[in-house]
């Protein structure tokens, strides 16, 4: 079997389970107890604390664990979008993209930057949304359908000059240990997660600018300064920070052999059928293609079948339809409707992906036939 | 005092000579229904009484035997000993606290000192003057309190009566192969007809990789709903991927349809045979989409070539046909949005009045007998219990 949906989550990284494996057994302590085991746990916290963070921010940040990536950006949304106007991007992930319409049936005003064709967001577009009532940016790192890269640089920059009281805010869940990620000063929340490099599933975290301005989603014990109670899911926080360090020992090999296979699967796929929506500037680890004129979910089914596993923009459902992303890039519904999304987590091998690439031109080749 | 559970049966007793028959299979439905909890099943005359359960599970067995069918009416009652005094303790800690309310005395035992109307009279007087708040209404009482003694000693004491969901007992009326999709109208055709004693098997045709693995479970979800009606049921699922394709290929595309239904009838009629089957069942209803036309019906139904087709459904309004769904608990998954294989080659503009000669023309132009061979070795059976 060849996985190609690493965008949508990994295969949690086995060494990085044994070394974590403790605090599900030995060391399972609440890590609030006052008791030496509980304060060792609450220490091992600490250092992964210190280790995640140090990947991504410098010094004036710090760092708040959530139980998901959708938990910190809905943290976000819900506290600094509370006065004047919320700007986000067409393309966010519904994390974002929900919460903000959410907040827009409460009755705050929300404003949708539009994308360019690869999945951007149009820079001036969003700038010119941006007022002296703004009060809260939302732009995506890496877009998780096209793989578009934001530079959240520049446009926090930009967003701040217009406006130096505007909050901004970037999900950076499929940038983190991927691409080089450094925040600039002028971000004031990053939102990362641990099962899309390898971690498992129920770590993830929200970098704040220190003194940025943050409401607790859930209240309780106090636990994360009060910005996030419920008791700490060491274990995946653990092995969460185990695989950030490997991730950022590794990170140039496995980001050079993700543009390695990218191109090379980019390359091999049949011209005849697929079309790339994915721009050559984007994260090496996610293509978008679409197999236009045919059906992406079958073509997923066909390809599951001969042992290929891959995520699609479309679906066999009268509702969803096409993806309101790839929409929002300005294609027809007869593109939208073969997309299918080919991501890399950075060690495949040229072999499996020259495998692919034959299955998946076969398979588009066939359900081209068979539809005709 | 021990809860125990009434149930009063519809139609059987109309039956004469078979209702030993029928009053068998009723009971065999009972004992499944409740498969799982422990209990006990007697048949005193004209009614059966569930007893020897755990009392918190009384609701669960209400529900589970409200969905038998043969069932008219249930009651959780108590059953004591036939003492005045008893009677009337128990008949008091069912009653409400306030509101208009009779009693209502069945006298089986004659030797009870008491006739029914002095029952009613004695008990009554004695609830008024325990509970200020209530009051009398012999005609149109809020509340009626039911006291039914017994020739064995014992009274049976309740309040109320559920509805059950009348008919006959499935297995009564012969066997059908229900054309089950994932709408709302093939569960509610299989529910009716199971209504009127029939034991079925459903048949369901995907169209994978055209169709998902969603619109699968879908379907087999409708299946376990609609079998805690049918006594379980055996669920066909055929794939008509490949005729899907060659009709796509080689005739008309306002006709795939229409094609389509025909093919799926002859599968209906060869696996209901196998499977011993003595019709077809669909939940269509007239004119209600191009297919079901009464041309669209005889395109489809000159196919089958020895066995009656029955359409519960055909006289009823989609609005009708919605409220059964929801009442028997079908609608929520019904309207899931997956689709079936009806959509993924859908025409612009499907045939409404499609002419049989034409049709034969050109279906003419498939090997339908391989197709129909190559289907049938697609399918699969699975086995969904109640």
């Amino acid at each position: 079997m060849i996985y190609l949906d690493n965008a949508a989550t990994t295969m949690p990284d086995a060494a990085c389970v044994r070394s974590a494996e403790q605090f599900l057994k030995d060391d399972f302590y609440n890590p609030s107890a006052l008791y030496r085991e509980g304060f060792a746990v609450h220490k091992a916290l600490a250092e992964a604390r210190k280790a995640v963070l140090s990947a991504v921010a410098a010094q004036g940040y710090e760092l708040i664990f959530t139980g998901s990536g959708t938990e910190a950006d809905n943290q976000v949304l819900f506290s600094a979008g509370r006065r004047g106007n919320v700007v986000i991007t067409e393309g966010e992930h519904a994390a974002v993209y929900e919460s903000a319409k959410e907040l827009a049936r409460r009755g705050e005003e929300v404003r949708f930057a539009k994308l360019r064709e690869d999945g951007s967001v149009d820079a001036e577009d969003l700038l010119a949304k941006v007022d002296a009532d703004t009060s809260l940016v939302s732009v995506i790192h890496v877009n998780n359908e096209t793989g578009a890269v934001n530079e959240i640089a520049r446009l926090s920059s930009a967003v701040k000059t217009k406006n130096k009281r505007t909050l901004f805010h970037s999900d950076g869940v499929q940038a983190f240990g991927k691409l080089d990620v450094r925040l600039p000063q002028t971000v004031d929340f990053y939102t990362i997660s641990a099962h899309k490099i390898g971690g498992v599933r129920g770590a993830a975290a929200l970098i704040r600018k220190k003194g940025a301005p943050l409401q607790p989603y859930l209240y309780g014990g106090g636990q994360e300064n009060g910005l996030r109670s419920g008791t700490e899911n060491t274990f995946a926080i653990i092995q969460f920070a185990e695989v950030v360090k490997k991730r950022m020992r590794e990170r140039s090999a496995l980001y050079a052999h993700a543009v390695e296979m990218n191109a090379k699967l980019r390359g091999m796929l049949d011209k005849k059928f697929f079309m790339p929506l994915s721009s050559e500037t984007g994260s090496p680890f996610i293509l978008s293609v679409s197999a236009v004129g045919l059906r992406g979910e079958v073509l997923q089914h066909m390809l599951n079948e001969r042992g290929v596993l891959v995520g699609t923009g479309s679906a066999c459902s009268s509702r969803n339809r096409y993806s309101r992303v790839i929409l929002a890039c300005g294609v027809g519904e007869n593109v939208a409707d073969g997309v299918l999304r080919l991501s890399f987590f950075g060690d495949e091998s040229a072999d499996d992906i020259a495998h692919a690439a034959d299955v998946l031109n076969a398979c588009a080749a066939e359900l081209y036939e068979r539809t005709r | 005092m021990e809860k125990v559970i009434i149930i009063r049966y519809c139609e059987i007793h109309l039956k004469g000579n078979n209702r030993g028959y029928f009053e068998k299979v009723f009971q065999e439905n009972l004992e499944r229904a409740l498969k799982g909890i422990r209990h006990e099943i007697r048949r005193p005359s004209g009614r059966y009484i569930v007893e020897g359960f755990e009392e918190e599970r009384a609701d669960e067995i209400v529900a589970r035997l409200s969905k038998v069918f043969g069932t008219h009416t249930l009651s959780v009652a108590y059953k004591v000993s036939a003492e005045l005094e008893t009677i009337y303790r128990t008949v008091l800690s069912i009653a409400p606290q306030s509101g208009t309310f009779k009693v209502q005395t069945n006298r089986a035992d004659k030797r009870f000192p008491l006739d029914s109307m002095q029952m009613n009279a004695e008990i009554g007087g004695r609830l008024l003057s325990a509970v200020p708040q209530l009051k009398v209404d012999v005609r149109e009482p809020e509340h009626i309190l039911y006291i039914d003694i017994r020739e064995n000693g014992t009274a049976l004491v309740f309040g109320k009566y559920v509805k059950g969901a009348g008919g006959m007992p499935v297995g009564t009326a012969g066997k059908g192969m229900l054309l089950l999709s994932g709408g709302i109208d093939s569960p509610v055709a299989g529910y009716m007809i199971a209504k009127r004693g029939m034991k079925i098997d459903a048949i369901h045709f995907h169209s994978y990789p055209y169709t998902n693995l969603q619109a699968r479970e879908k379907v087999e979800e409708l299946a376990r709903i609609l079998s805690e009606y049918t006594c379980g049921l055996q669920l066909h699922v055929v794939s008509v991927t490949h005729i899907q394709e060659e009709i796509h290929r080689l005739c008309p595309p306002e006709m795939m349809i229409t094609l389509l239904r025909r093919f799926m009838m002859r599968i209906a009629e060869r696996t209901a045979q196998k499977n011993g089957a003595q019709c077809i069942v669909t939940g269509e209803s007239l004119g209600q989409v191009a297919s079901q036309t009464i041309e669209g019906i005889t395109s489809s139904e000159s196919v089958v070539e020895r066995l009656p087709v029955l359409r519960p459904l055909i006289g009823l309004d989609k609005t009708e046909i919605i409220e059964v769904s929801r009442r028997i608990g079908t609608y929520d998954t019904s309207i899931l949005p997956y689709e079936d294989c009806c959509t993924v080659f859908l025409p612009k503009h499907p045939l409404i009045r499609p002419d049989l000669a034409e049709v034969e023309r050109e279906e003419a132009r498939l090997d339908v007998e391989r197709l129909i061979e190559e289907a049938l070795t697609s399918a699969e059976t699975v086995a969904i219990s109640q």
